[in-house]
């Protein structure tokens, strides 16, 4: 991110919130997102590290944007280059560029095909990690610097890319991100009460309004559920279901130590009575008369050395199997890129693994004038690699539309 | 934003709505569906379009109110917005010349088969349409049928409309009688599963729509998965429309019937609130005042 980290600090000990919050605000245009959900990788690489504790970037770069924002948004006239560029997905990865892009005078226009702009920030992250109203806040401010945001427009079917190169546009960052949930292949997997996490997650977000909102949950949620997986969707389930009142149980195939979260978050699970089950593997699900979850079968897992040379791997436990009394299961086992755009367009290009295949330097997909970043092309990563791609990709338009 | 601009009763309980839509107008074709929350907050619910006006920007949809949204959509008055329209979705229906032709639908299928019948006339085949329902009074767009068909069937389960009896009564009579060679078969699960196994005798190309579960309609939630030649695909992006014969209907009888059943279960426990006079003025205007 590049962020003057030694001057934003200083200015925090001088107790300049707001010159604080702009300094971050250079760099970084979700402050208060990052401040809240960053992986924080500034504090796995600090150098107090090997003395006693990194120093907490995090937290202060929350109070900072919780704290330092001014209320009046203050504009920047800008000279204005004329040319319109069209991003497709409102996610981080979008809003970041579109940010960029509005600050070296591009107007940009996002579309978004769900009804309020955010993305994943919005329709996956649940409320109690990021709340509504810090999204809006930030996404008021970006909106504030010239950006246009469409929503309910799905490009690739309400207009294909074609037709907005023919709209006028110079050109296209596909942002889509990567909200494709990996199937698992079970026996029973497609009886009642199956949920998959993006699906859970997405059906939370959407149904809470407001203080008053006429919240009816429109879906069924047994009183026992269990959430397969170990990464921060699987995390952020489980979290939503105990919100409900529900008795949780988060199975996942490695080791405590090994899940693909942050540990002050999975103590913080644990605390709000989520169980976990490590080394667990989902075998069958099981079903009752009426097609609906009974019980999640399940196989104990272990390292062992079953070739003899030396390489430890998670084998399953012979005769292990027990069966988990539950009424809801919910699977978050990961993601794939969401690369449905290549349908309407033939000339984009994939790779093997469905991300868009892009040139490294230029990051152009196989299309002219097509960009892509953010988890589209990286197929996962935290929010802040989106942050940054977007970023990126931004100067690299730039560049291309300068010639 | 999308202004509601017509509003009919076409048959109990299903209404019909022509709504301001002007970019999913010019792009919608025969096939294709619609994503549609009422109100903020509300679940998604899909709809496929039945006709479309591009000059004027205008989709129509029709739909049965049986559950939480529906019921709130029919409620919507003329003029009213509807929060969110997204679309058009799926993959279009492929239209070919293929000489004589069965469309089969019953229940609220018959309003998804009508943009086809139209299409597949247009494109020169000769449509048998044999539509069904459980009386007269349920029987839906008999008219517009009859006008895009050049034969039509018309069967009712209580014999108080032409035809006493099932529509696939009359699908196996056509099919002996006639050489067909294509079928398009919307409507009940039952319903399709017959088309399907007496279609696979012969080996009739038969195409099916289904009607799943969605929750974002763009493929994102895995709601929808159904199973085709014993892949897991999404209906949402890969369908609606699939290959008849490939279909696993057992399973995805047995996945719609529990989620339909639980809901059912579940909407019954709960006050309902909004379900046929749209949310009290008084919530609506406090939860205005409060999301801010």
């Amino acid at each position: 991110m590049h962020i003057d980290i030694p001057a934003f600090i200083r200015l925090l000990r001088e107790g300049k919130l707001t010159a604080a919050y702009q300094k971050i605000k250079e760099k970084n245009v979700l402050p208060s997102i990052c401040g809240r959900i960053c992986t924080a990788k500034c504090e796995v690489n600090c150098v107090l590290n090997s003395e006693k504790a990194p120093i907490a970037i995090r937290a202060l770069e929350g109070y900072v944007s919780d704290f330092g924002r001014s209320k009046f948004f203050k504009k920047t006239p800008q000279d204005l280059t004329g040319k319109q560029v069209a991003i497709v997905g409102a996610g981080p990865a979008g809003l970041a560029a579109a940010a960029e892009l509005a600050r070296k005078g591009y107007r940009p226009t996002i579309f978004e095909a769900l009804n309020k702009p955010g993305g994943v920030l919005r329709y996956g992250v649940p409320d109690f990690r990021v709340s509504k109203k810090v999204l809006d806040a930030e996404i008021n401010e970006i909106q504030a610097l010239g950006i246009e945001i469409i929503t309910n427009f799905y490009v690739g079917q309400t207009a294909t890319i074609e037709d907005l190169f023919e709209r006028g546009f110079a050109a296209v960052l596909l942002t889509s991100g990567a909200g494709i949930p990996r199937l698992l292949d079970i026996p029973g997997i497609n009886c009642g009460g199956v949920y998959y996490g993006e699906e859970f997650l997405m059906r939370v977000n959407l149904m809470k309004g407001g203080i008053f909102s006429r919240y009816i949950p429109t879906f069924h949620i047994g009183n026992k559920v269990a959430v397969v997986g170990s990464g921060n969707t699987a995390l952020d389930c489980a979290r939503s279901a105990v919100r409900f009142g529900k008795d949780v149980t988060l199975i996942f195939r490695r080791t405590e130590d090994e899940m693909r979260v942050r540990s002050q978050e999975r103590e913080y699970g644990k605390e709000e009575g989520v169980t976990l089950e490590p080394l667990v593997r989902p075998v069958e699900v099981l079903a009752n008369k009426e097609n609906m979850v009974k019980g999640l079968k399940c196989i104990r897992m272990d390292y062992a050395d079953t070739k003899g040379n030396g390489r430890w791997e998670i084998m399953p436990v012979p005769h292990s199997e027990f069966i988990l009394e539950v009424d809801t299961v919910i699977i978050a086992i990961g993601h794939q890129p969401n690369s449905y755009i290549v349908k309407s367009m033939k000339e984009l290009k994939l790779n093997s693994d469905k991300t868009l295949s892009v040139d490294e330097k230029t990051l152009m997909t196989s299309s002219k004038g097509v960009f892509a970043a953010g988890n589209v092309v990286t197929s996962a990563g935290p929010v802040i690699d989106a942050i940054v791609g977007g970023k990126k990709v931004a100067q690299n338009i730039d560049e291309y539309l300068k010639g | 934003m999308f202004e509601i601009l017509n509003k009919q009763l076409v048959a109990d309980n299903v209404k019909r709505l022509d709504i301001y839509a002007p970019n999913i107008s010019q792009k919608v074709r025969p096939g294709q569906f619609v994503s549609i929350a009422p109100e903020e907050g509300d679940e998604r619910i899909p709809l496929s379009v039945v006709d479309s006006d591009p000059q004027k920007g205008t989709i129509s949809i029709i739909f049965q109110e049986v559950g939480q949204t529906t019921g709130k959509l029919g409620t919507l008055p003329i003029n009213e917005c509807i929060f969110s329209i997204l679309g058009p979705l799926g993959v279009p229906s492929q239209i070919e010349r293929r000489g004589n032709v069965i469309c089969i639908a019953t229940g609220i299928g018959i309003a998804k088969v009508l943009p086809i019948c139209r299409a597949l006339r247009e494109a020169g085949n000769k449509v048998i349409g044999i539509i069904g329902a459980r009386s007269k009074k349920d029987l839906l767009l008999e008219p517009q049928m009859r006008l895009s068909c050049d034969k039509i069937h018309i069967a009712t389960e209580d014999g108080s409309h032409e035809q006493k009896g099932l529509a696939t009564d009359i699908f196996e009579k056509v099919l002996a009688d006639k050489k067909i060679h294509f079928v398009y078969a919307v409507g009940s699960v039952d319903m399709m599963k017959m088309v399907c196994a007496l279609t696979r005798k012969s080996r009739i190309k038969t195409v099916v729509q289904l009607n799943p579960i969605m929750v974002d309609c763009m493929g994102m939630c895995g709601s929808c998965r159904v199973k085709v030649a014993g892949e897991m695909v999404f209906a949402c992006t890969d369908g609606p429309e699939f290959d008849g014969h490939k279909v696993d209907f057992e399973n995805f009888k047995k996945r719609k019937k529990a989620i339909e059943e639980c809901d059912e279960c579940h909407n019954q426990k709960l006050p309902l609130r909004s379900r046929k006079k749209g949310s009290g003025i008084l919530t609506k205007l406090f939860s205005g005042f409060l999301k801010e």
